[in-house]
């Protein structure tokens, strides 16, 4: 009774969401280690920057021919508004002259017949009339006098503001002029500019070229000395091996072929040309295969040349 | 698997451009490896509790606790209790329901099969969910292989449609395969640990609770006759 109840009451399990929590954050840690504590880039090989070099003149040659286009289009646009302010200026001051010279004349005129309406008022004496008559045409005759004067004043005004525009015009085409000689001096010193950056990068691949070729020659120089520093070395360490048979008539001479391996280890040995003395063949062959390992260059691109060596062998040197 | 001459080799790009399959086999690992963890700490704190509870019952049980007062205790603290406290608890409620004067052998008997049974079921409890470690300590390096044999092969074949065979055409097929093997690898290394770790420590837990019982049988014997 009471143990059933013991029995059957289940665990209590303690922290399992904290288990759980834990079992979570050990992931995250993990894969953030994988994330950031590994360098999982690949560098680029470093042939490409030499393709990229390349590359880049073109698009630098690009630019500089796209940039004066736009610049050429807008200073013709600029030197356009220009002529069209003060153009209309220069219309306006003709106009208001013309008008005052004709609203002139008629207001005079008004005072004129304002003055002829009273003298026939005037007229029963004759000699005043006539008087008056002289009076008026002296009168007549000094306005038309002013009127003329007025109208050569309006003529020189005129032909002194035609001057004055044609000043103007030809000022402004002067300045056009100069603009245009200004954009065009700017293109040239910019077509100059490329072309200097052209020369000089022309100059710079011909000087690296240059210094690649003195290199590549350097190191020719360098790789045939070492090749036949080597072949002496070889040739003077299977001569101390040799044990010379005593008294071969003249000078006999021997030619072997050695296949070599990596290392200096022979591989195989084989008689060329014969000395004509078999005594003398067979010391050198045996000397050979003594001096194994035959000296070799540290620099393993070397070997080819010392895979299949040639090697004669003087009786006396 | 584009082999561009520059590589995003970078780890979610490698888990993203892989295969269908090798991208299953890394979700199942991934779940695998949550799962396991999950037990790992689960049974690290269970096992921590009863040995913890085990070693307060032991002391308070031998220095001379009266039984009927550890009983009730343990009845009346039931979902707190430890498993030696349900095994003495069992063992004495079936000790008392005998009539005093009842054959002494047969009430013995009967008592230490109503220890041994909540022994085996406490046994049980506390090592639940440790098979489960196992097999993932055993299965889960296969399931990474797999994904890694799977990707190589995706690998490979892409290779067979070049002429030029380099290195990179194979180098990220290869390094997003091995990434599933890594995975495996994971998930099985901590389960193998923890799951030899908690079979000692219950096996010592279990060699505790048969001394406990053999000793209990000979105070109530004790008892009994006395």
């Amino acid at each position: 009774m009471n143990a059933s109840i013991v029995r059957n009451s289940p665990h209590s399990e303690p922290k399992s969401v904290l288990a759980g929590v834990l079992a979570v954050s050990v992931h995250l840690f993990f894969v953030a280690l994988l994330v950031f504590g590994l360098n999982w880039k690949d560098h680029p090989p470093e042939g490409m920057i030499v393709d990229i070099w390349t590359e880049l003149p073109k698009p630098i040659q690009e630019p500089v021919k796209s940039q004066p286009l736009p610049k050429q289009s807008v200073p013709i646009q600029e030197p356009v508004k220009p002529k069209i302010e003060p153009q209309p200026p220069k219309p306006e001051p003709p106009k208001p002259v013309p008008q005052k010279a004709i609203v002139e004349p008629p207001v005079k005129k008004p005072d004129i017949a304002v003055k002829q309406k009273p003298e026939p008022v005037k007229e029963p004496p004759p000699d005043l009339q006539e008087q008056k008559k002289k009076e008026q045409e002296k009168v007549k005759e000094q306005e038309r006098l002013k009127e003329l004067e007025k109208q050569k004043e309006l003529e020189k005004k005129k032909e002194l503001e035609k001057k004055q525009e044609l000043e103007k015009q030809k000022e402004l085409e002067k300045q056009k002029e100069l603009e245009k000689q200004k954009e065009l001096q700017k293109q040239k010193e910019k077509e100059q500019a490329v072309q200097r950056q052209r020369e000089q990068e022309a100059k710079a691949q011909r000087e690296a070229e240059a210094k690649r070729a003195a290199q590549q020659a350097a190191a020719r120089n360098q790789i045939t000395n070492e090749i036949s520093k080597y072949k002496a070395m070889i040739l003077a360490k299977i001569r101390s091996r040799i044990v010379m048979p005593p008294d071969l008539p003249g000078n006999p001479v021997v030619e072997f072929s050695v296949t070599l391996l990596p290392g200096g280890d022979i591989l195989d040995v084989r008689l060329s040309r014969s000395s004509g003395h078999e005594a003398f063949d067979s010391a050198v062959e045996r000397a050979i295969f003594l001096s194994k390992p035959l000296p070799l260059p540290p620099d393993p691109a070397l070997f080819n040349e010392f895979r299949n060596l040639n090697i004669t062998v003087h009786y006396r040197e | 698997m584009n082999t561009t001459v520059t590589q995003d080799m970078s780890f979610l790009h490698l888990i993203t451009s892989a295969s269908l399959l090798v991208q299953l086999v890394m979700l199942i690992l991934v779940m695998i490896s949550l799962l396991s963890w999950w037990y790992i700490f689960r049974k690290l704190f269970v096992i921590r509790y009863e040995i913890k509870k085990t070693d307060e019952f032991e002391d308070i049980f031998w220095r001379g606790a009266d039984m009927n007062a550890l009983y009730q205790r343990t009845i009346n603290s039931r979902y707190e209790s430890g498993s030696m406290e349900r095994i003495f608890a069992a063992g004495f409620s079936e000790f008392n329901k005998h009539p005093a004067g009842s054959d002494l052998e047969a009430v013995m008997e009967s008592t230490r099969r109503a220890m041994r049974a909540t022994y085996q079921r406490e046994m049980d409890y506390l090592e639940s969910h440790l098979s489960f470690l196992a097999t993932v300590g055993s299965v889960s390096p296969y399931i990474g292989l797999l994904g890694t044999v799977w990707g190589i092969m995706n690998s490979f074949r892409s290779l067979s449609s070049v002429t030029q065979a380099t290195i990179a055409h194979v180098a990220p097929g290869i390094a997003e395969a091995l990434i599933a093997t890594a995975m495996g690898l994971f998930a099985a290394i901590p389960a193998v640990v923890a799951y030899n770790r908690y079979a000692s420590r219950t096996d010592q837990l279990a060699t505790r609770f048969e001394s406990f019982m053999e000793e209990l049988s000979n105070v109530l014997q004790r008892r009994a006759a006395g």
